[in-house]
């Protein structure tokens, strides 16, 4: 399952050089791990007395690989003979392009929805809804602070603490929490010349 | 409170605390019950963590703006993360998933729980309605404005100060042919600062002398660019500068010494009985602690439904209240698109004297565009995870490196990944992005529902569906198309497209239409002594503008006419 979501997050944000990877030396910072909690985050329901999480990573990893067999099967995706993320399913197997192709696929329903497993078998919505958050997930976790709680980032959120600067608000010139800024240029209006 | 309150209110966002205040003033006693944590009061001082050392508060020594401050990390992912942030749609306690709703779609539905609501997170924009849009309601515009000018001077409303962003967005529009608009009853297209319920900035500011540090804790907004994140800069938590109710109308209503608020408390039912003439009236609410699951009735005279655009109705179907075709129905969204202009160092030091917008900096919307007819533009600088998810990672288009931007408007349209993400990004600090956001035409199929089968702690779940008609669609299509305008009159040399998905959800209304489901007092037609005071109530979406501030002047409305009604 890992596997299947390193190779979402590898097709959807940009990879981080090495030497800035550490202190945890993957690429996507860990993001994957971030959209996996969210997965797993995300639904919960009652059934008699039971509060039930519905856990969604292990199925939508499951309907990645579907979809991309489906792909691959109908010649609209390559697979290469190896996997390119150990461990991982048909999805790892393919290139990037072939990877955001499955996506749009499961995002436009091109695929046969009976095969997905449950919740999303003939679920047309949470198909939707699901491939959609995949892209969101990714690109918050990574362009977000989420990151940089390091150590403590899989930790429920009240147990995480910011360990270092998030890189990537240092590569895109933002500051992070601020205090404020000197940069008031005047007022165009104010009520009070409406309201004369 | 030992005896039974008064009033009732459900819910303690925009519109809840707004009632609360007023009828406090009136002497009329109110209990609050909100679903979600209460941040800044002594009494829960882990608010995420346990259940606190009281079930409500009612003193306004209680208040901390210092535990504020430390609670509004204003760090994004903490804050706003939509399943596990702290302004989310769930429980005080963050280990637990957000509260379900079926959205079976691609979607995003911003609302937040808690004392504040979602004016926890928004970005106290308020403007007033267009006056055209209220000529089709059952009251009148000129009947508003009294409630407008209350509201204003309460929160209080001032026009956005100019930063960058902004000064860059009306040198735009100016350039495409709009001229300002000097007013706050829009009669005709035209560009203005928003009417924003933020302080204005300090008046040392700009002044060395003082630091930031000083500045964030002295009155007036710092243009800090964390109004998403509940911004907790002031001198006391009643002195913070963006408005949220948490702020503004909880403290006003806590000092009447007649109201109470009572955070992690899920309304689950509204009670009712037969009066000796027939007809059904509520008489109180069954609640469920969310910390502990203990269930409870509680009493009163009136009760008034300030939930929200999906838990109003949705509260009114598992009440099994009685029948009404319009419960749920016209939902209106504002539907609408995003445009990200990106311009040179060159560009930008013409205009604005400095190589970059930063549009972090400043009221998060400090400009905007009002067109009748068609709804509004305006401009939006969010923190970099935000701007990133909204702008290049959620769209209806589909993938750029899939299809192009198939159109010469833009130069890239839907989800950006990779390479070209990366670049996208890179550019953050020299962009303006605008959204496009349309005067939503009321749809009898567009509806909150029950979902049949999936059911919560509080009942069956909340299902939202949800399709822009025809004239929705285009009026969205023309207003991205004068935003890309507005930008390339800037001289943006790359504009992007986010074509967002319709059910990205913001300013939700109508979902109990005045004149459907409740009458022009805002009463429920066939429950007497039940009232509506949140954004369901209106009865279409107001033209396009953001909606809060219409909510609380028509709370203040409704206040007034409960009071005399059943108090006097």
């Amino acid at each position: 399952m890992q596997a299947t979501f390193q190779a979402l997050t590898d097709a959807f944000v940009p990879s981080v050089q090495p030497e800035y990877a550490s202190p945890f030396h993957e690429t996507d910072m860990g993001v994957h791990n971030y959209i996996i909690l969210s997965l797993n985050h995300n639904i919960s329901i009652q059934q008699q007395l039971n509060h039930h999480i519905v856990p969604l990573a292990y199925p939508t990893a499951i309907m990645l690989n579907s979809a991309a067999t489906q792909l691959v099967n109908h010649h609209q995706a390559q697979a290469f003979p190896q996997c390119l993320f150990p461990g991982g399913g048909m999805f790892s197997h393919l290139s990037r392009k072939d990877r955001i192709r499955t996506l749009a696929a499961l995002g436009n329903l091109d695929i046969d929805l009976y095969v997905l497993p449950s919740p999303f078998q003939n679920n047309a919505g949470m198909v939707k809804y699901v491939t959609d958050a995949l892209s969101r997930f990714s690109l918050f976790g990574y362009y977000s602070e989420w990151p940089a709680y390091g150590s403590t980032r899989v930790l429920p959120p009240d147990d995480r603490c910011l360990e270092f600067f998030p890189l990537t608000w240092q590569q895109v010139g933002y500051p992070g929490v601020s205090l404020g800024y000197r940069d008031f240029r005047g007022f165009l209006l104010t009520m009070a010349e409406v309201k004369t | 409170m030992k005896t039974d309150p008064d009033v009732i209110v459900i819910g303690a966002g925009g519109g809840g605390p707004v009632v609360a205040k007023e009828l406090g003033e009136l002497g009329i006693r109110v209990l609050v019950l909100e679903a979600g944590p209460w941040y800044g009061n002594k009494k829960w001082h882990e608010p995420n963590e346990n259940r606190g050392i009281t079930k409500e508060s009612s003193n306004p020594g209680d208040l901390d703006g210092s535990l504020y401050r430390q609670q509004l990390t204003r760090l994004e992912n903490d804050m706003n993360d939509p399943l596990s942030g702290k302004f989310r749609w769930g429980a005080a306690d963050r280990r637990r998933t957000p509260w379900y709703r079926n959205i079976p779609d691609r979607a995003l539905l911003w609302q937040s729980a808690g004392i504040g609501g979602s004016t926890m997170h928004y970005y106290a924009n308020s403007p007033r309605a267009f006056p055209e849009a209220i000529e089709e309601w059952p009251i009148d515009y000129e009947e508003l404005i009294p409630y407008y000018e209350k509201v204003e001077a309460t929160l209080p409303v001032e026009f956005a100060p100019t930063v960058s962003k902004e000064a860059l967005f009306y040198y735009g529009a100016e350039k495409a042919g709009f001229s300002m608009n000097q007013t706050l009853n829009v009669t005709s297209s035209g560009y203005r600062p928003q009417p924003n319920a933020i302080l204005p900035p300090n008046e040392h500011l700009m002044d060395p002398n003082y630091s930031m540090e000083e500045l964030s804790h002295m009155e007036g907004c710092t243009l800090s660019g964390h109004c998403g994140q509940g911004c907790p800069y002031g001198p006391s938590l009643e002195k913070m500068a963006k408005r949220s109710t948490t702020v503004s109308y909880v403290p006003l209503a806590m000092k009447t010494g007649n109201v109470s608020f009572r955070p992690n408390t899920f309304v689950t039912k509204v009670l009712t009985e037969y009066s000796a003439s027939g007809k059904r009236e509520a008489t109180g609410v069954q609640i469920r602690d969310t910390w502990t699951g203990e269930t409870e009735e509680l009493r009163a005279t009136v009760v008034v439904m300030a939930a929200g655009c999906v838990e109003t109705p949705r509260l009114w179907l598992n009440s099994d209240l009685p029948y009404n075709p319009w419960v749920g129905r016209g939902l209106t969204n504002h539907y609408m698109d995003m445009v990200t202009g990106t311009f040179d160092e060159e560009t930008l030091m013409e205009i604005l004297g400095s190589r970059s917008v930063n549009p972090f900096i400043g009221h998060t919307s400090g400009g905007r565009l009002d067109y009748p007819g068609l709804g509004m533009i305006e401009t939006i600088g969010e923190s970099p995870g935000l701007s990133a998810q909204l702008l290049f990672g959620f769209s209806q288009y589909g993938y750029n490196s899939l299809h192009g931007s198939a159109s010469d408007m833009w130069d890239q349209r839907g989800r950006l990944v990779g390479s070209e993400l990366e670049k996208a990004m890179e550019d953050y600090s020299r962009t303006l992005t605008l959204s496009a956001i349309t005067d939503d035409e009321v749809q009898f199929h567009n509806r909150v529902e029950l979902d049949p089968h999936i059911t919560d702690e509080h009942g069956k779940v909340p299902c939202v569906h949800y399709e822009p008609s025809k004239k929705s669609k285009k009026r969205r299509e023309q207003l991205t198309k004068i935003a890309t305008d507005i930008l390339r009159q800037a001289g943006a040399t790359k504009v992007h497209r986010t074509d967002l998905p319709s059910n990205y959800f913001i300013h939700l209304q109508s979902t109990m239409r005045m004149g459907y489901v409740v009458d022009t007092t805002c009463e429920a037609y066939q429950v007497e002594r039940l009232y509506v005071a949140d954004n369901s109530a209106d009865y279409n979406a107001l033209g396009g503008p953001n909606p809060t501030l219409t909510t609380q002047a028509l709370a203040t409305r409704t206040a007034e006419l409960l009071a005399s009604k059943y108090f006097t």
